[in-house]
């Protein structure tokens, strides 16, 4: 290892450098935020897992008109079942059981796109938590009614 | 109490009671010392580092120890028995050791040794002995490895270790390290001797094993080298011994180089403690800046950069001295 | 040069025929047909003449199986494709392993997925697959693999030595960047030989994409590679678009520019933090994650996600971008040209690093050429190929950039050609943002069900880590009837053994971090 004087130099200058990069980062404030603490605010793009939005003429229904495009476009068939009834005096179906089993569902939008009422969105649940694999197969209508109790 | 002491003599009394300390010391320190890391680590990174258990995470450690106690004691199938397990045990004997003859204050040190240098150099000689009972009764390639690696490295480390204190015991003409600390009432040895300082800093991150020369324990390469088979507390003895030896050589370089436990105002301890801990956030902070050293070029620093110097230190040292 | 290969083509072996084919359909220039007896002079005839072999695919039409062999050429855009039709009952075809190394892997693929045997390959064993798959994979109907098939394939054994043993380097490991396993008999520290073991993460998304229609297939390209997944996407949305002739508008062109390059930026960023903790310093690590966090909540705000975008669509993009986006970019743009300081000072000049990286994997050009390597790597081994140039895709064409070249081929020099391609991102972000048009994001008229005309396609585009090649077959129906992915890095791992031959343990954790390897791209 025949070193030159110049390159020796050199060679304790740049360590020195980096001795200051990591000393001045060491009196800086930190840059991490204390989850779960501190929340940070979602998105209102994030794609969490999807739900039913109200239809348009009347909020106290589902938007879902149970036609089934969603089911035959999923890439990983996580949506399992859709079914739906027309009822007295209404122009469509409603939806009465959506299942989705969002342990197979890769957050693609395809579902949210391709429905022709408009009636899928994202919801902004990230921190989802269960004991067993049955406690992610979501009923959306069954939240719709949820949502629509707690508002 | 006074029978005891009659009994025993003052001096055996006072050792006791040293070695008492030191123990206590030991274990304090250990538990400081890991807090300290990740604090460090943690902030250098821009980050914090522990914080939940405690105030600032400050009984981290003990929950990290308590942890550690309750895992189950494991023993692989095909190792050396007895090599396996007696290499953690014998991790610390050097260090243990090396407390005896440290100067924390005037008064504060077990024994004072005439030859005090000589027996810490004598005995840190023997961590390398246990590394390698680790790595080779661990029946593991990775540990074996990591094991070669550390001898060959710790080997070519102590002959600069060595040559980098020589111009200090020469000047003083004694290896008592009461006796060394006493000589820098003037004027600290750092100033007059500032390239074996260089040198023996360098020269002791090495020997502790840690980065920018920590391959025998590279995370990256071989998983954890020589203590890749220890896990609970036999881990926690290796990992305790590290710390422990980082703070002998700081302690080491505080005496040689540094004044010792002389200082201003403060009573002496609290000097020594900070100047050593001082130089323990140096080598805490060179391992979080710093990628780690090729094996040849590791070699080659010592036995193409530092021996070299190092004798010219000592030649000129010497002459200077004769005149 | 294209006419000037044609004309030499059809004088140097006789009884070829060579038809021209139209690139803007097709993504290649020249289209010959060839007999077995014939393949070996044509890859020689392409190797004297500096091509490379960009892709060697099989398809299985089930009355016969074609193998297309794609060259492609590093100095000026010409591709050839050279079709080898062989019969499915007894698939035999010559090997081209010995005249292009990258052929080597290429063939042992084939064989495990097709059951083509290839002549004189030197060894026909697992690649992907494992003992206990029972048919071949991508054949269209299910032909089983014979006892005798299925011990030729698993025959390989490590060969002991005498003072020499065996350290497997992962499927578990913190340098390996993915779960990639790698046999290496060593002698001491030195290395004698490595063998990367792969198809710890094969989950046959090129078999997925045969039972799925275009648009349904979309969400599995961001999962191949889920460093780049933008650029992946980018590849196929154009290339879908390219075979079906869908025109799309200016902004989406622009957005699309600047999502891929802020994706590069992440990438390589990522790289960079990967590499030196391979190394052994953790700081910069976090440093970078600090950066690419700013890159991921921009890009979250208008796509939706932070790892596996699904954000452009056949036509154009899923949502568009607003006021927040471009402020957001712009102020991220000033933070990060800063940050090249700060990252200089603790990794470029650092002695260490240096020190670690100079001189080691160093990469010829020949050798290069030989095994199709691409990307960064190539470039730093000195060929200035970059596909964002050669062959434009989206917004680029209006994009004024340089492209670094390394003069060693060492690991330092992929590093300084990697730094000087995030500031490269920045600009083009930059030059992006000013040309940003208004307008619609989508094309009005693009159809539910995707029905391309028959036909094939060869797309290529530039990921971060080199040149992504696509080749879609369609047959009319809104399933592709065969999609190859032509990942950059398979082939930039095959050089690996021949680089780790002869060095220590630590300089080869060092080539393996410098090809900036993403095993899940190379498992698909």
């Amino acid at each position: 290892m025949t070193l030159s004087p110049s390159a020796f130099i050199r060679g304790a200058g740049s360590l020195l450098a980096g001795l200051g990069v990591t000393l001045k980062a060491f009196f800086q404030p930190v840059v991490t935020s204390q989850y779960p603490r501190q929340l940070l605010k979602i998105s209102p793009r994030f794609r969490g897992h999807t739900k039913l939005l109200a239809d348009a003429e009347d909020p106290g229904k589902n938007g879902c008109i149970a036609c089934g495009i969603c089911v035959r476009n999923c890439p990983s068939g996580s949506i399992v079942r859709v079914e739906g009834e027309k009822r007295e005096g209404e122009k469509r179906k409603t939806a009465t059981t959506y299942i989705l089993d969002f342990t197979t569902c890769s957050q693609c939008g395809i579902c949210v796109e391709t429905c022709p009422s408009d009636a899928l969105g994202f919801s902004a649940d990230f921190n989802l938590a269960g004991y067993k694999r049955e406690d992610f197969v979501f009923d959306l209508v069954r939240e719709f009614e949820k949502r629509k109790e707690a508002s | 109490m006074e029978k005891i002491i009659s009994i025993m003599g003052w001096e055996t009394a006072k050792m006791i009671a040293g070695l008492v300390g030191v123990l206590v010391f030991v274990v304090l320190n250990a538990l400081i010392l890991t807090w300290a890391e990740r604090k460090v680590a943690g902030h250098m990174q821009r980050r914090i580092g522990p914080k939940e258990v405690g105030p600032y995470g400050l009984i981290q450690p003990i929950a990290d120890a308590i942890k550690l106690l309750g895992k189950e004691i494991l023993t692989p199938g095909e190792v050396d028995k007895p090599l396996y397990w007696l290499a953690p045990i014998l991790i610390f004997v050097p260090v243990l050791v090396s407390f005896i003859v440290i100067p924390f204050d005037a008064s504060l040190q077990v024994k004072d040794i005439n030859v005090g240098i000589l027996v810490i150099l004598a005995f840190s000689s023997l961590t390398v002995l246990s590394i390698l009972m680790a790595g080779w009764g661990s029946n593991n390639k990775y540990a074996l490895i990591g094991a070669i690696r550390s001898v060959a490295q710790n080997i070519a480390y102590e002959i600069p270790l060595l040559l980098a204190l020589l111009p200090v015991i020469m000047m003083t003409h004694s290896f008592s390290l009461k006796a060394i600390v006493e000589a820098q009432r003037g004027l600290w040895f750092v100033f007059v001797q500032p390239l074996a300082f260089c040198i023996y800093f360098i020269t002791s991150v090495a020997e502790t094993n840690r980065t920018p020369f920590d391959l025998p324990e590279a995370e990256s390469e071989l998983v954890a080298g020589y203590h890749t088979e220890y896990s609970g507390m036999r881990f926690a003895l290796f990992f305790l011994a590290e710390y422990t030896n980082i703070f002998i050589v700081s302690a080491i370089a505080v005496t040689f180089f540094l004044g010792g436990y002389q200082g201003p105002f403060l009573p002496g301890i609290v000097w020594f403690l900070l100047k050593s801990y001082f130089l323990v956030f140096v080598i805490m902070w060179l391992r979080w800046t710093y990628p780690r050293v090729r094996f040849d070029q590791l070699l080659n620093l010592s036995w193409k950069a530092l021996i070299p110097l190092a004798f010219l230190n000592l030649l000129v040292t010497g002459g200077l001295l004769k005149i | 040069m294209v006419e000037k290969i044609k004309e030499e083509l059809s004088s140097a072996i006789e009884g070829v025929e060579i038809k021209e084919a139209n690139y803007r359909e097709r993504g290649y220039h020249l289209f010959a047909e060839v007999a077995s007896s014939d393949l070996l002079n044509v890859a020689r005839f392409f190797d004297e003449r500096g091509f490379y072999l960009a892709a060697l695919i099989c398809v299985d039409y089930v009355e016969y199986l074609d193998l297309v062999y794609i060259f492609s050429n590093h100095a000026s855009l010409c591709k050839v494709k050279v079709a080898l039709k062989i019969d499915p009952a007894r698939p035999v075809a010559p090997t081209i392993s010995m005249v292009f190394d990258c052929a080597y892997w290429y063939e042992r693929e084939i064989r495990e997925f097709y059951g083509v045997l290839f002549d004189g390959h030197p060894n026909l064993t697992y690649l992907f697959l494992h003992e206990g798959i029972d048919a071949y994979p991508l054949r269209k109907e299910k032909i089983p693999v014979s006892d005798e098939d299925k011990k030729a394939l698993g025959a390989f054994r490590p060969e002991e030595g005498e003072d020499t043993f065996f350290v497997n380097l992962g499927p578990q490991h913190p340098s390996t960047h993915g779960v990639l396993r790698v046999v290496l008999k060593m002698d001491g520290e030195y290395i004698q030989s490595a063998e990367p073991v792969l198809g710890y993460l094969h989950r046959m998304h090129e078999k997925m994409a045969e039972n799925r229609s275009y648009l349904q297939f979309l969400p599995n390209t961001g999962r191949m590679d889920y460093l780049g997944p933008m650029s992946f996407n980018l590849g196929y949305v154009t290339a879908v678009e390219r075979l079906c002739g869908i025109a799309v508008p200016d902004r989406a062109h622009v957005v699309r520019v600047i999502a891929t390059e802020l994706n590069r930026l992440s990438s390589h960023l990522l790289w960079l933090g990967a590499y030196l903790a391979d190394l052994g310093a953790l700081t910069p690590f976090l440093f970078v994650f600090d950066d690419r966090e700013q890159i991921n909540d921009i890009l979250e705000a208008v796509t939706g996600s932070r790892l596996t975008y699904c954000y452009f669509r056949f036509g154009g993009l899923y949502n568009d971008v607003d006021e927040a986006f471009i402020a957001g970019t712009r102020a991220f743009i000033e933070r990060m040209r800063s940050r090249f300081s700060l990252y200089d000072k603790l990794v470029g000049g650092n002695v260490i690093f240096i020190n670690r990286t100079r001189g080691i994997g160093v990469i010829e050009r020949e050798r290069a050429r030989k095994y199709a390597v691409s990307g960064p790597v190539l470039r730093g081994a000195g060929i200035p190929m970059d596909m964002r140039k050669t062959e434009p895709c989206a917004a680029y064409g209006g994009m004024d950039f340089n492209v670094p070249v390394g003069t060693r081929g060492d690991a330092l020099d992929m590093y300084h050609v990697r730094v000087l391609e995030m500031e490269n991102a920045l600009k083009i972000i930059e030059q992006a943002l000013a040309q940003l048009p208004e307008g619609p994001i989508m094309t009005e008229k693009v159809p539910r069900k995707l029905k391309p005309p028959k036909g094939d396609l060869y797309h290529t585009v530039e990921t971060p880590r080199g040149e992504l090649g696509i080749y879609i077959v369609s047959d009319e129906s809104d399933k592709p009837y065969r999609m190859k992915w032509r990942v950059p890095s398979f082939s930039n791992l095959m050089i690996f053994p021949e680089l780790a031959k002869g060095n220590l343990l630590a300089d080869a954790v060092a080539i393996l971090g410098s090809l900036d390897l993403v095993i899940p791209e190379i498992d698909r």
